[in-house]
Order: structure tokens, then sequence, then C-alpha cells
């Protein structure tokens, strides 16, 4: 069913030097099962164009149920240098949280 | 050892945050250690410019720190910023008979000379020795923002360099704890299950002896600690599953959370490694100069106005070494952004404003911008180095 990806995820997003990052996570062991194989790094520069081009890195923790994504270079040379109108990438994780996805119906509450 | 878990309280999780957190922690209920954390990377560069060290924090100080001491409560942050000893002085000055420890080292800026700052990020054992000196606070520079979690607790249960599991179980409570109520409900995704989120308390680490803590906060305060909430704030700003520090690597993928109470939640299972030889350095260095202004185009023929007003500034903007628009649309308006970057002041400061604002008569129809023409303001680069760890000596001086 097409429904944004926050209605069963959290995430949180912040800088580090020119890098960002978003971690997401599941709010159930079904839920997380699903994220893991949906959200590849392929599938994150799909719903994040700004990502399209840049080098994106993915890591797994399953203990948290949540997968952290590192996004390379997406504020250039850091909060002070960047132009981007959210220099520290705080609403990223809002961002990816409003995309639509086919999300499985078993899992909606 | 003591079997008792110590209670370090967070009151700042950056320079700005919420004045009256000091108290709070203070009168809401029993407390150990009270932190603060007051140093970002863009902090560093604030601080340069504004000279120093964090003034909110004696602010701070001079508001509660007597009630500290009655209570025998230290404090332990990282205020001193690029000065230490000048933010030390600031807290004796207040006359409150503390005893006031500060910790040199980090600054690094001879071996970068075209640097404005450059800190190596220190780690926990600094702290421990101040609080082993009898220090009531502990001013610190550029230590790691969990290091001010993890010194206490060191001290508290006397481990050493190689208790890598506890340091790092540490390190987890000082991450959870580094960004205030980010921990406790704040910029939580689903904020609208937080109760009382008008005013979210700051959170508190109850650190075992062997490195397991509690995240919690005191009763009565507004937010929510949960397994999400502090998930959260676990995957704040992190890399990969080895979280490096000064002290330890501590392994976010063998950490095991649980509620174990309302608002109380649960760390434990923490492997740490050893730390890898080298320290990482925050450098700014001063990137020149920029300006920005934004108009507001209205209505019909959008993409048509935003195009004339690039024609008309770009000879302008041909002068410039750096220059970048943005145009953002929301319903019927739009605003476009134009930032521009020199080394030379001149050229970005208030003659370019005024060449932006001069079209107000005789460019698109609408023409407004959102704010008087400014200044132009420095601008920092940012990036991370790496020295051996060998070569930098953390001293405590009383």
């Amino acid at each position: 069913m097409k429904a944004p990806l926050g209605t069963l995820y959290g995430a949180r997003s912040g800088d580090k030097g020119g890098d960002a990052n978003v971690g997401v996570w599941a709010r159930s062991d079904p839920a997380y099962g699903w994220l893991e194989g949906f959200l590849t790094v392929e599938r994150f520069r799909e719903l994040v164009p700004e990502a399209a081009e840049l080098e994106v890195r993915r890591y797994e923790l399953p203990n948290l149920r949540a997968l952290n994504f590192v996004v390379v270079g997406l504020l250039g040379e850091g909060v002070a240098a960047s132009t981007r109108p959210d220099p520290q990438a705080k609403s990223l994780g809002e961002y990816l949280r409003a995309r639509i996805v086919d999300l499985p119906e078993d899992l909606l509450p | 050892m003591t079997a008792e878990p110590l209670r370090i309280a967070n009151c700042s999780g950056f320079y700005g945050d919420r004045f009256s957190a000091a108290r709070e922690m203070l009168e809401g209920g029993p407390i150990d250690i009270l932190t603060g954390d007051y140093l970002a990377e863009l902090t560093m560069l604030i601080l340069w410019k504004t000279g120093g060290y964090a003034r909110t924090f004696v602010r701070q100080m001079e508001d509660v720190l007597a009630l500290a001491l009655e209570r025998g409560v230290k404090v332990v942050s990282n205020a001193g910023g690029l000065d230490p000893a000048g933010c030390a002085e600031a807290v004796r000055a207040l006359n409150t008979g503390a005893r006031v420890a500060h910790i040199e080292g980090d600054d690094l800026r001879d071996r970068f000379p075209d640097a404005v700052t450059a800190n190596a990020y220190l780690g926990a054992f600094g702290i421990a020795e101040a609080l082993d000196r009898d220090a009531d606070v502990v001013v610190c520079p550029r230590v790691t923002d969990a290091s001010l979690v993890v010194g206490p607790a060191a001290w508290r249960h006397g481990w050493k360099s190689e208790d890598w599991d506890a340091l790092a179980g540490a390190v987890v409570a000082g991450h959870v704890l580094e960004c205030g109520a980010h921990a406790t409900g704040g910029n939580f995704a689903f904020f609208q299950e937080v109760p009382e989120l008008e005013h979210p308390g700051f959170p508190i680490a109850e650190v075992a002896a062997d490195g397991s803590c509690v995240i919690t906060k005191h009763p009565g305060t507004g937010g929510l600690v949960s397994v999400e909430t502090v998930t959260a704030q676990l995957l704040y700003e992190i890399e990969g599953p080895a979280y490096l520090g000064p002290d330890v690597i501590a392994r976010f993928d063998t950490i095991r959370l649980a509620q174990v109470g309302p608002d109380r939640v649960g760390i434990d299972g923490a492997q740490g490694e050893r730390p890898l030889p080298t320290l990482k350095v925050a450098i700014n260095e001063l990137g020149g100069y920029r300006n920005s202004i934004t108009l507001v185009l209205t209505g019909l023929d959008i993409e048509a106005k935003a195009s004339l007003v690039r024609r008309t500034l770009a000879p302008r903007l041909a002068e410039i070494e750096g220059s970048e628009w943005r145009l953002r649309r929301c319903g019927d308006e739009a605003q476009l952004t134009l930032t521009v970057k020199d080394r030379e002041e001149a050229k970005v400061g208030r003659a370019f404003s005024a060449a932006v604002v001069e079209l107000a008569l005789s460019s698109y129809p609408g023409f407004y911008a959102t704010g008087p023409p400014g200044d132009a303001s420095p601008f920092g680069i940012y990036r991370a180095e790496y020295v051996p760890a060998e070569s930098v000596e953390q001293r405590v001086v009383m």
C-alpha cells in the first residue's frame, strides 16, 4: 500500500564535517526485516535525489532495528561553508520519512 | 569499586541550549555529576570569532554553582572551548569557593599554521584525574562529547585504560546524553506520542561499575525516555557500528536496549576495542567572506522573473569568486536566494547587497527582499586531520 515511509519508521539526521548521516529505525522486528531488504543504497538515492550523484554508505544495526546512511559530501566543506538551506542536514530524516513508498499491508497498523 | 551507579546529568546539548537546564537538573532530583556540552564543529569557529569560551556556562555557574557545591554535585563541561584557562578563571572569580580545574593540550594550531582553530579530540582520563585531585568543577576544551560522561564514570568506578568494555558502555551513555533533550523526546520522529514536549526534561545516565547504564530523566518533567527516543539519539551523527574515540572503540552493534521502567531505558552489552593510534583533529580554516540575499517572487511567470534577476546580476557576479542561486517554490510564491563568496570582504559586503536592492523599482513586478541589505561575514572551511595519539599530551591544571 502506498504510504509515507515514516508511517512505520523513525529517522534522525545530522552532520559530520561535509558528510550527512541519516539513521532510520523500525518500530517492530518484522518492519526491520522489510526495511533491510527494501532500503538499499540504490533506493535511498532514488528517494533522496540530492544524494543521487554522491557516495552513500549503508550500515546495519539489527540490535537497534536500524540502518544508518552516510551521504558523503552532501554538505560541501562543512556547516559554515555550506550554502544549503539546511547546512547541517537536520531535516534530511524528516524528508526521507515523507517519501511515499509501497509498504507491505500486513505491517501497517 | 563501588556498586552504586553514578548519576550523571546533562544540562546542555549545544552553545545556546536552554539556560535554565542547569538549575532544573540540580533541583529536579538527586544527581552526582552535572555535565554540559557546548562544542560542535561550528562552535569552535564561532568561539574563534567571538573570543574564547562559552560564556553562558559561566552565567549558569553564577546561577547554580553554590547550589551544586551544597549538594555535593561536581560539574564537568567542555565550555572551555578555545580558552579553558580563561573560562576556569571566570568560574573562580565567582568566589563560590569551588575548586576549579581545567584541561589543556588539545590546541594544535602550532602544527596547522593555516588553521584558525585546530583541536584534537581528547579522551576522558584528564577529567578522571582532575576529579581524583578533588576538583569541584572541571572545565574542558575540545574533549570528545562522550568524555564528559566517561571521565566521571572512570573516576568513580576506578576504570583503567584497558577496561574496554566498561569504557565503551560509558561512551554509549555519553553519546546518548551529549545532545540534551534529543534523548528525551526532543526532535523525535513520533513527537506526537511524547507527553509535554513543550518542556522536556534533560537526560540522566546512571552508569554502573560494569559500564552498563540506565537512561532516565527527573520525575515530573516533560518528554519521554523510551527505547525509541534513546535509539534515535544513538543514531545521531554516527558512521558505522564502530564508534571511534580516543579511549576506546565502542561497538554500537553489541548493545541492547530495554525499557526497564517508566522513562527508564537500560543499555548493556557494550563491547569495546583498543582505540586507534591516531587522534582526530577538528580544523577550521578561514574560507573567505560571504553574503546572501533572498528575493521573493510572487504569482505568474516565476521562472521568467528569476531569469530576469539572474541576467541582470550576471555581470556583477562575474567579478566575484563564487556565487550560487537557489530557487525554492512554495505554492504561489518562490524565494530566490543568491549567495556569494569571495576572499575579499569588500566584493561581497554591503556594496554587493545594495546593488541587488537597487533593482527594487527597475526589475520584475512584485519585487521585495526578505530582509534589509546585510554585510558580509567570514566563513570557515572544516576538515578533519589525524595525528599520532602519543604526540598529544593532556594536562590537568588545578
